[in-house]
Formats: structure tokens, C-alpha cells, sequence
């Protein structure tokens, strides 16, 4: 049980009481965590999702893992929220669905053919698009550029695509001149989010795209995904935002030390006192 | 008044350097900078051994290519692996040193420590354009410089590639995410710079003596116009290219010839104090 403190902070000599606590809510997250990877892997086959991660094992240091058995499903039209504490692995199960991080173990399937191993291009060829959290437009480049460099595989549907990621964010045609480095923060997300969508994606991975945005872009951003979404995009959003993401989106995984605790409804996981307590809310008991 | 030649000469080599920026592999470039100048200095030699004897243009094209493929080879073979061994730039700056020696003094063994200079070409009238007086074969240099540096410039803003060289510079990983294969654009930029270093080395040949030191001479200079230009930028490297080369030549007119590169490495040092990131370097907005 040595793993995974993160969240607690262990003053035993001082607070005896502190520490028996922060022991009985780790003794806790591990059960909910062994039920929970039992549950997740109660799922169907391949073929009955658009995308479907089963028991992912993956890291970024030979020997130490990061997911250690995660499972995620996806289906058509649906969006798809992970949440979970700071280190939980949310960025590295989005980051190995799209290929940047090899899978050790476990299965990835998207439209029931394997894609584990695969290299990013060719996911994008596949229809998969990522938006990274950080330095997610080309700074030097134009908007237009930008999005350029986003139908790179497909130059000849550029300007077909560019009418209707303009219809979405319309700033990207008003602005379409101008070096992405000049935008702010929330300006530079509908940029990478309208170059991720230029090739038509049927998954779009978006990684904390609410993440350092003031509070009118972050409600800006979430409107977005649900327009994205309604124009026929599944969306898989890793977020810090978790209570108004779970508002938006179909279902939501919470994540704890790369394994799946609670998974449900977006209303569900809001109202459900266990999920408050341990990743909404505070540590703190009543 | 051979500065103007000269000038041209270190524009090209520096708007190289410019181009290997594109990579983001800021530093490495220069060992084929040096590569392409001495394989160039090959060819001009080439060009003075009677049994070999071929039009000037007719090398300039061989040592363009070999540079090229001098530069992809090196690019394939061994900056790939180092990255993919996430080899730190510093080290990788070390390795290019040791390149560039070993590439040097190869080069020395095969062709000896004489100064050579290309068969033709060499006595000139000189041609009068008001104050200014310069052989032809300045003036083709320097149209063949400005010639270059526009095309070049149009890749870069135009083409589909150029585009992705951009996109690979500005953000490797987010290039790869949009499905452009990084590798190969890598693979293109270097045999670009290298047949562009090649082509620097010609024309430098034919303005000065040829030896096997030749491209080195030229290397502080060119660090200097990429720094005052700003790392990383291709345009950069042209303006900041074209700066040290005045600043070199004419300030013989004043000061002694020996600190000739003084002052352009002064002019650098002033640069970085006044602005760091060069004189079209972007300071990039943080949120």
C-alpha cells in the first residue's frame, strides 16, 4: 500500500489522528479501486464502441507504470469526461489512446480494429484528432497556416473543411491572418481545436482544454465542445474542471493512481457522495 | 572593394545556418556547414587538376548535391538516432564539433594545407558602378546570393512543405499530432541546408583561396548574423547575415583589417544586450 499518497499528507508524529485517517481513506480508494477495475472490465467486445481501451497498462519511464490497467469506452456521438486527482494518469490515458505513449499492456481498439502501436499520423489518418493541453497551435504560423497544417494529409479538402471549422469558431475566418503566437490563451484553444478538427476526426481527444482560461473562456470552451459534439464528433475530455464538465458531457471516468474508480453519468458521478468526497470536494471528513 | 562579394558570401553561409534553424536542432547545423563548404573546396579542386578539369557551374551542381547528401546522411544516420536517444543539444552540439574537426582535417590529409584558388575566374577587369568598383564574378555571386535567399523564401511561405518545415520548427510534437511525418520534413530541411551550405562554399571559393580551413574562418561570422538575427528564425539569419557582413567590411575603412570580426562579434554582443531573442526573434506570449 506504499503507493499513490498523493492528495494526503502524512504528519504522523504530530497528528496521530491525521494519519489513521488519511491510512482508513487510502485503505478505502484501494477498495473502490480493486471493484472498480472489476466492474470496467465487464464490458463488450471491440466491436460494440467506437472506441474501446481495455485495461491499459502504460508509462513514460521503462519500468514504472502510470496507467496500471484503465478502461474506457467510447461510443458514437457520445462525450466523455475524465477526471480524477492531480497524477491520477487523465493526460497519459488520452496521451496513449493517441499513440504518443506505446501501450505495455491492454487492448486499444477504435471501430473494433487494433490501433495500439500505431503512430500519431497514422491515427489522424484514421480520424482521430488530439488537441495537447500545452503549446497547442504552431506560434509563428497563421490562423489559416494553422489549420493547414491540420488537413496536412488532406490538402485538397482544406478549403471545404475551413467553411465549416469557420462556421464553429468563427474567429479563426475574422482572424485568419494573424500568428497564432499573438492570441490569448482561450483564442489559442479554439486555434488548436479547429486544426484537431480539420481533418474531419470521428474522436476528438481534447486534453484540459479549460486548463489556465479565465472563467468566460472556460465556459466558452465547454460550449464549444458540446457544438463540436452535435455536429457529429465523439469527444474524449480529460478536465480540472469537474464539476462543469460532468455537467456537460454523457458520462464520466474518474481515475485514481491509472485505474478506473468510479465511472458513470455525468449527473451520477455529480451527485454521488462518494465522488465528492474523494475527488469533488475536500479530503476533509465531516 | 571586394566587401560587397563578400558580403554576399557571408549572407549565403548565414541564411544557411537559417535554414538548419528550421529543425530546431539549433546548433548541429554548423559541422555541415563546414561539411558542404569542404566538399565544395573538393570540387574546386577538381576543377584544378588538368585531368579533371570541369566548367565551374558543372561542380557547383556535384557539390551541391553531395552536400545535400552529405547533410541527409548525417541527418539519418546519426542526429536521428540521438534524438531518438533524447540526446541533449548540448551534447549534440559537442558531437558536431568533433564532426566537423574530423570532416576538416580528412580533408587535409587528402588535399594538403595549400591554398588553392579555382582555375578560372581569377583575374577580372573590374566593372564601375559609382563609388563602387568589383570583379563580375562579385556581381554573380551576389545575384546568385539574393536569387537563392528569394526562392528559398518562397518555399518557406508558399509550399505545402515549406509549411511543414515552419510547423516542425515552431512545435515538433504538435506537428506530429497533425499527422505531418517530422522525420522526413527533418530529412528535407537538412539536405536543403546541406546543398545550400555547398553552394555557400562555391561561391566563397570563388571569391577567396580554397583550403581546408576555409569554412571555418567564415563561422563565427556566421554564429554572429544567426544571434543578431534571432535563433530560429529564417529570415533572421538573412537580415542578421547581411548586417555583420557590413559591419565587417566597412569597418576597415576605419579600423585596422585584423579586427575585422571584432566588431561583428561586438555588434552581436550588443545585440544580445539590447534584445536577447535577436533582431527578429519572437518572444513568445505566455498564456
Amino acid at each position: 500500500m506504499s503507493e499513490g499518497n498523493d492528495g494526503i499528507r502524512p504528519e504522523p508524529e504530530e497528528v496521530p489522528a491525521v494519519a489513521e485517517e488519511a491510512a482508513a481513506v487510502q485503505e478505502h480508494r484501494e477498495e473502490v479501486l480493486e471493484q472498480a477495475r472489476a466492474e470496467a472490465l465487464e464490458v463488450g467486445g471491440p466491436d460494440d464502441y467506437l472506441l474501446l481501451a481495455r485495461d491499459l497498462v502504460a508509462g513514460y519511464v521503462p519500468g514504472v507504470n502510470i496507467l496500471n490497467g484503465c478502461t474506457l469506452t467510447l461510443t458514437e456521438g457520445e462525450v466523455v469526461a475524465i477526471i480524477g486527482p492531480n497524477g491520477a494518469g487523465k493526460s497519459t490515458l488520452i496521451k496513449t489512446i493517441f499513440g504518443l505513449i506505446p501501450v505495455r499492456e491492454g487492448g486499444l481498439t477504435l471501430r473494433g480494429s487494433s490501433i495500439a502501436g500505431l503512430a500519431a499520423h497514422s491515427l489522424v489518418e484514421r480520424g482521430v484528432g488530439y488537441v495537447p493541453q500545452t503549446r497547442n497551435v504552431f506560434p509563428s504560423l497563421t490562423i489559416e497556416e494553422n489549420l493547414q497544417m491540420g488537413a496536412f494529409l488532406r490538402p485538397k479538402s482544406f478549403s471545404e473543411r475551413f467553411e465549416v471549422v469557420a462556421g464553429l469558431f468563427p474567429l479563426l475566418a475574422d482572424r485568419r491572418r494573424a500568428k497564432a503566437g499573438s492570441l490569448s490563451g482561450g483564442q489559442r484553444q479554439m486555434v488548436a481545436m479547429g486544426r484537431a478538427l480539420m481533418m474531419d476526426p470521428s474522436v476528438l481527444l481534447l486534453d484540459e482544454p479549460t486548463a489556465g482560461l479565465s472563467p468566460i473562456y472556460q465556459e466558452e470552451v465547454f460550449q464549444r465542445v458540446k457544438e463540436v459534439n452535435a455536429a457529429g464528433v465523439s469527444v474524449i475530455m480529460v478536465e480540472q474542471n469537474a464539476r462543469r464538465c460532468l455537467q456537460i458531457c454523457d458520462r464520466g471516468y474518474v481515475l485514481d493512481q491509472g485505474r478506473n474508480a468510479y465511472t458513470g453519468s455525468g449527473r451520477d458521478l455529480l451527485n454521488d457522495p462518494n465522488v465528492i468526497e474523494l475527488y469533488l470536494g475536500t479530503l476533509a471528513k465531516g | 572593394m571586394i566587401f560587397a562579394g563578400l558580403g554576399g558570401a557571408v549572407m549565403v553561409g548565414a541564411f544557411l545556418e537559417g535554414r538548419f534553424n528550421r529543425t530546431t536542432l539549433i546548433i548541429l547545423q554548423w559541422s555541415s556547414v563546414i561539411g558542404g563548404i569542404a566538399l565544395a573546396t573538393l570540387m574546386g579542386l577538381f576543377g584544378l587538376d588538368p585531368g579533371w578539369q570541369v566548367p565551374l557551374w558543372v561542380a557547383a551542381g556535384i557539390a551541391v548535391v553531395m552536400g545535400g547528401v552529405l547533410g541527409s546522411t548525417m541527418e539519418r544516420y546519426l542526429w536521428r538516432p540521438l534524438r531518438r536517444r533524447n540526446v541533449a543539444l548540448i551534447q549534440m552540439f559537442i558531437v558536431s564539433i568533433g564532426l566537423a574537426l574530423v570532416l576538416r582535417h580528412v580533408l587535409l590529409v587528402l588535399f594538403g594545407a595549400n591554398r588553392q584558388r579555382y582555375a578560372g575566374f581569377q583575374v577580372q577587369e573590374l566593372v564601375h558602378i559609382g563609388p563602387i568598383s568589383m570583379p563580375p564574378r562579385d556581381l554573380v555571386i551576389m545575384a546568385v546570393a539574393v536569387v537563392v535567399l528569394v526562392l528559398v523564401a518562397c518555399m518557406l511561405q508558399f509550399t505545402r512543405i515549406g509549411k511543414a518545415m515552419r510547423a516542425v520548427s515552431d512545435n515538433r510534437d504538435l506537428a506530429e499530432s497533425s499527422g505531418i511525418d517530422v522525420d522526413r520534413v527533418t530529412l528535407y530541411v537538412w539536405f536543403l541546408g546541406g546543398g545550400l551550405a555547398s553552394l555557400g562554399g562555391v561561391l566563397f571559393g570563388l571569391n577567396q583561396v580554397v583550403d581546408y580551413e576555409m569554412g571555418f574562418r567564415l563561422l563565427l561570422l556566421m554564429f554572429a548574423a544567426v544571434i543578431l538575427g534571432g535563433l530560429g528564425t529564417a529570415y533572421g539569419a538573412m537580415v542578421g547575415g547581411v548586417a555583420v557582413g557590413l559591419v565587417a567590411m566597412l569597418s576597415t575603412l576605419w579600423f585596422p583589417a585584423q579586427l575585422m570580426q571584432a566588431w561583428a562579434l561586438a555588434l552581436m554582443i550588443l545585440m544580445l544586450l539590447i534584445r536577447p531573442q535577436g533582431l527578429l526573434g519572437r518572444r513568445e506570449r505566455v498564456g
